[in-house]
């Protein structure tokens, strides 16, 4: 199967793209791995059951993990504020992005003959859920220090390399999910 | 010698700062700040979904994000702010909320 030429708009209300099979294998390890590293940060739903129902979680600091920390941000600068703040919401962002992760899992896994055909929904949490493995990869690379100039010249026995490989196929692949979706947001 | 009353003069301005300081009504605003990984393009599309803003109001904020490490997107009620920075974190943009004059 030829690799995929990213997403094309269709009619109104469809964004179709055709994926190569171990494209899929790779997206589908990669939303995989975030559904995983979303649900680490689970709550001990026992410690409160009635909090857990309102959505207010246990959780009030940071995430230690790097990754996760991009993923669940601070809204505050503020320590107290942005403490405050996370115990009110951090879980409804957790699921939200668990979400976008299972709808990208779920359209590839059930993809006939690698088409992905989304509605303007689920574009949208595409458009969150690639954006969420980008984060993790960016992170793990270090894209904040390494220039892409760096990132370019890994040696070709690094790991990190297909690392950053992945990571521009992503971005590609973003960007012309977006463009399709810019087309009917200028029209 | 005796003492000096003090006699503050309260003018209306004056008293409006006061009521600034115990008021919750200064505005909020929220911030984006420059990241390395997010792409220009999708920045721009999630300002336009989610402020509404028109290509053009959304490419010159993200430029300022990109240009100047920050942009601020949104100004008014901190309730309402604060429901913009978690869409802005739902999209992975990292997006913070803080009083207008704490920028």
């Amino acid at each position: 199967m030829t690799p995929t030429e990213g997403f094309l708009r269709h009619g109104s209300d469809a964004y179709i793209a055709n994926f190569a099979e171990t494209e899929r294998e790779v997206l589908v390890n990669l939303v995989q791995q975030i559904i995983e590293i979303l649900a680490e940060r689970h709550d001990h739903a026992s410690q409160d059951p009635l909090a857990a129902m309102v959505g207010i979680t246990t959780h009030d600091s940071p995430p230690d993990d790097e990754v996760l920390l991009r993923l669940l941000p601070n809204a505050y600068q503020d320590g107290v504020d942005a403490a405050e703040f996370r115990r009110y919401t951090e879980s409804t962002l957790r699921e939200k992005k668990r979400a976008h992760a299972m709808s990208v899992r779920m359209l590839l896994l059930s993809a006939t003959d690698g088409d992905v055909v989304l509605d303007f929904d689920n574009a949208q949490a595409w458009l969150g859920g690639l954006n969420d493995v980008r984060l993790a990869l960016g992170v793990r690379l270090k894209v904040e220090q390494n220039s892409p100039e760096d990132l370019e010249l890994l040696a070709p026995d690094d790991p990190m390399r297909a690392v950053y490989a992945v990571y521009t196929w992503l971005g590609w692949l973003q960007e012309t999910l977006v463009e399709a979706l810019m087309d009917e947001a200028s029209s | 010698m005796g003492k000096l009353k003090p006699q503050p003069t309260v003018t209306e301005e004056t008293a409006a700062e006061i009521s600034a300081i115990f008021s919750s009504d200064r505005p909020w605003v929220v911030v984006v700040w420059d990241d390395p990984i997010n792409l220009m393009t999708y920045v721009t599309y999630v300002f336009m979904t989610v402020f509404g803003f028109s290509k053009e109001k959304a490419t010159e904020l993200m430029l300022q994000v990109h240009n100047e490490g920050k942009s601020i997107v949104a100004k008014g009620a901190r309730e309402e702010m604060e429901r913009y920075v978690q869409r802005l974190h739902e999209y992975g943009l990292w997006a913070t909320l803080a009083r207008e004059d704490q920028i």
